[in-house]
């Protein structure tokens, strides 16, 4: 095995008011979008509407399972890949926002994941305030 | 705006002797630039160059590689933490102020394909994405399947594109990849990153590249056909992925309006696409019909030098006007995850 | 606490890497280094020394190889200093204070810094002081040296010690101060 370097940077990174928002609701096992000017609900919230570059505004609860809008199947995960088996990222559309969040999606096989699906947030057992709060969304039970 | 056209193109070769420092391999392409271009170093108004420090981890590395472009006496220049492309922006706009007439634009790159997948992840959303580590392939992989379940395409369609990218390959001495391969060898593959198999993602590279600008009569000195910028835009598109629909690039299409693609026919288009699902979005957002013959050199795909890739295409772009007599090419580069930021750059024979 | 926003966010970005190969021209260096000898390149057309060698001279833009190779002296002078106050920042080693060199050696065109002086009290060390490389044992001296401490000296140099010549004079290295 050829030899190895590490470089490491250990951030600590202010999360500023709208993320740290968000962020602990996480931690509540709550999840916040932010509301544009323009109508649309931001999840997971971004400081700005990027279309417009209004600030939005204050942030509501929305729903804690979505539709599946896009996903690539993962067959050979990497060490720090969210899950150690094979898994989907998938950008799901959480019920109540107007824009899709990228995580891990558990669905076991390739086959079980379709466009459109309904998933829900499998919560961690322990939260902390951080975006793997959300352990991974896992298929919606029909 | 001062007329502005590349006059010369060097790339290092990929077969390098043993055991160099980047800046070893940079030094011989600086002076084939320079030389093509019958200029000294010190004839130049302006240097810029690109890279990435990240990519072998040393900080300041860039600082080391103004050795290979002779800093002393001190030199005016500049520096992007990106692809070569945008400091050929960057000296463009130099030259506009008027003051001085050439510019020497220079990027170099030696990555490692596994950091690179780490690498490239510091790019993306530090609060929301970097804890998932969705690496470069994971992205080209999602864009992908939106754009085949956005327009029909298959993977048979993505695959015909890496058979035509490797077969163009063959003429091109600094491709990875070439040859000829049948789209079924290529599908029998598994999956790197459902939808993408190896032959839909680019074959890394090391690498270095250098330009030269010159303005007005000056490049007519030092070119017998100079490849006129006539348009050069650089956009972005929202970072987070899941606010784009990512069948699409809006950036691109933007840019390419700007650099004026679409005000003339299109002969050939050298495109940094660095998945095949990209070249599909990038034809698609520069409006570029069935004629336009697209990455003559095999593109970003059967090499890919990280932070090289978008200047090769401008050169590359350079060497159709200019060796191959075309009359109006475009060339594009692109940085963050599935076309988020690109550079549309129309070169003309004039 | 329920219901708080959250402030800051912990995370350890790491990345792993190749080590890098030693070039060619380090691992002469390396070599020579072993053997109790400092080599640098000649620039073939302006003259100038480089040591550690690059292959390539900076100034004039031309690789320099082996045929350029030069022998330079384990001694010469203190052109500047720092002291430095360890920060204890994770993973630093110094506790106590402690000087950086920078050293132009004799025979040399550009200057060795982060060079470690040793058995020199701190508020002994001077710009101009005359200094000899003091060498580990020979069994002791690490081969290849790459980007590496102390200027890719320290594979083989553990310190610079004073020679007890009187300091040089200004002029002789106010050109090479770094």
């Amino acid at each position: 095995m050829a030899a190895t370097w590490k470089l490491e940077f250990p951030y600590r990174r202010s999360v500023g008011p709208v993320i740290g928002e968000f962020l602990g609701g996480l931690r509540d096992r709550k999840v916040f979008g932010a509301p544009t000017p323009s109508g649309r609900v931001l999840v997971p919230p971004l400081e700005y509407d990027p279309d417009t570059g209004d600030a939005v505004g204050e942030l509501r609860e929305v729903g804690q399972a979505g539709v599946v809008e896009g996903y690539a199947w993962v067959p050979r995960p990497e060490s720090n890949a969210p899950l150690d088996r094979p898994f989907a990222y998938a950008l799901v559309r959480l019920d109540g926002a107007d824009t899709a969040m990228l995580h891990a999606l558990d669905a076991g096989s390739p086959d079980a994941v379709t466009p459109g699906m309904r998933v829900r947030i499998r919560w961690r057992a322990e939260t902390t305030g951080h975006i793997t709060d959300i352990e991974c969304f896992e298929p919606e039970p029909s | 705006m001062r007329d502005v056209a590349v006059v010369s193109f060097a790339q290092a070769p990929l077969e390098q002797p043993p055991g160099q420092t980047e800046a070893m391999m940079l030094l011989p392409v600086i002076t084939e630039a320079l030389e093509q271009a019958r200029l000294d170093r010190r004839d130049i108004g302006f240097t810029c160059s690109g890279s990435a420090d990240y990519l072998t981890g040393g900080a300041f590395t860039f600082v080391q590689m103004l050795e290979a472009a002779g800093a002393w006496p001190p030199i005016p220049e500049s520096h992007v933490e990106m692809d070569g492309a945008w400091a050929l922006y960057e000296a463009w706009v130099r030259i506009q102020h008027g003051d001085i007439d050439t510019a020497l634009v220079y990027a170099s790159g030696r990555a490692d394909p596994e950091a690179l997948r780490e690498i490239l992840c510091l790019q993306l959303d530090p609060y929301y994405l970097l804890p998932l580590w969705p690496d470069y392939r994971t992205m080209a992989a999602l864009q992908a399947q939106a754009v085949l379940a956005a327009t029909g395409r298959t993977e048979a369609d993505l695959a015909a594109i890496a058979v035509r990218s490797r077969a163009d390959a063959k003429a091109n001495p600094n491709a990875v990849v070439a040859g000829d391969f049948s789209a079924e060898t290529l599908l029998a593959d598994d999956y790197v990153v459902a939808p993408l198999r190896p032959h839909d993602l680019p074959a890394i590279a090391h690498g270095a590249a250098a330009v030269v600008l010159a303005a007005d009569e000056k490049a007519r000195e030092l070119s017998a056909r100079p490849a006129w910028i006539t348009g050069i835009d650089h956009r972005v598109d929202p970072q987070y992925p899941g606010v784009r629909d990512l069948a699409t690039s809006p950036s691109a299409r933007h840019a390419g309006e700007q650099a004026g693609v679409g005000k003339g026919p299109v002969e050939a288009a050298e495109l940094a696409a660095t998945s095949t699902a990209e070249e599909l979005v990038l034809i698609d957002a520069l409006g570029l019909d069935g004629d336009v013959a697209i990455s003559p050199s095999g593109g970003g795909l059967v090499a890919n030098p990280v932070m090289v890739t978008g200047l090769v295409r401008i050169g590359e772009a350079f060497r159709q006007v200019n060796a191959h007599g075309r009359a109006r090419v475009v060339a594009h580069a692109s940085s963050g995850p599935c076309l988020q930021q690109n550079l549309v750059c129309v070169l003309e024979d004039r | 606490m329920a219901g708080e926003p959250v402030q800051f966010m912990s995370q350890m970005v790491s990345i792993e890497y190749p080590a890098p190969e030693p070039t060619l021209v380090s691992r002469h260096f390396g070599e020579q280094l072993a053997a109790g000898r400092i080599v640098g390149h000649q620039c073939p057309r302006c003259g100038k020394v480089y040591v550690p060698p690059r292959g390539y001279c900076p100034v004039c833009v031309v690789p320099t190889t082996d045929a350029d190779e030069v022998e330079v002296a384990d001694r010469g002078t203190v052109t500047t200093f720092s002291v430095i106050t360890p920060i204890q920042y994770q993973g630093q080693e110094e506790t106590d204070d402690y000087v950086l060199a920078t050293i132009l050696l004799d025979g040399a065109d550009m200057t060795v810094g982060q060079q470690r002086l040793d058995g020199i009290p701190i508020d002994d060390v001077h710009s101009g002081m005359r200094v000899e490389a003091v060498w580990a044992p020979e069994a002791e001296r690490k081969g290849a040296a790459g980007p590496g401490p102390a200027g890719g000296l320290g594979g083989a140099v553990t310190g610079w010690r004073p020679t007890g010549e009187p300091d040089a004079p200004l002029d002789q290295y106010d050109e090479h101060i770094l």
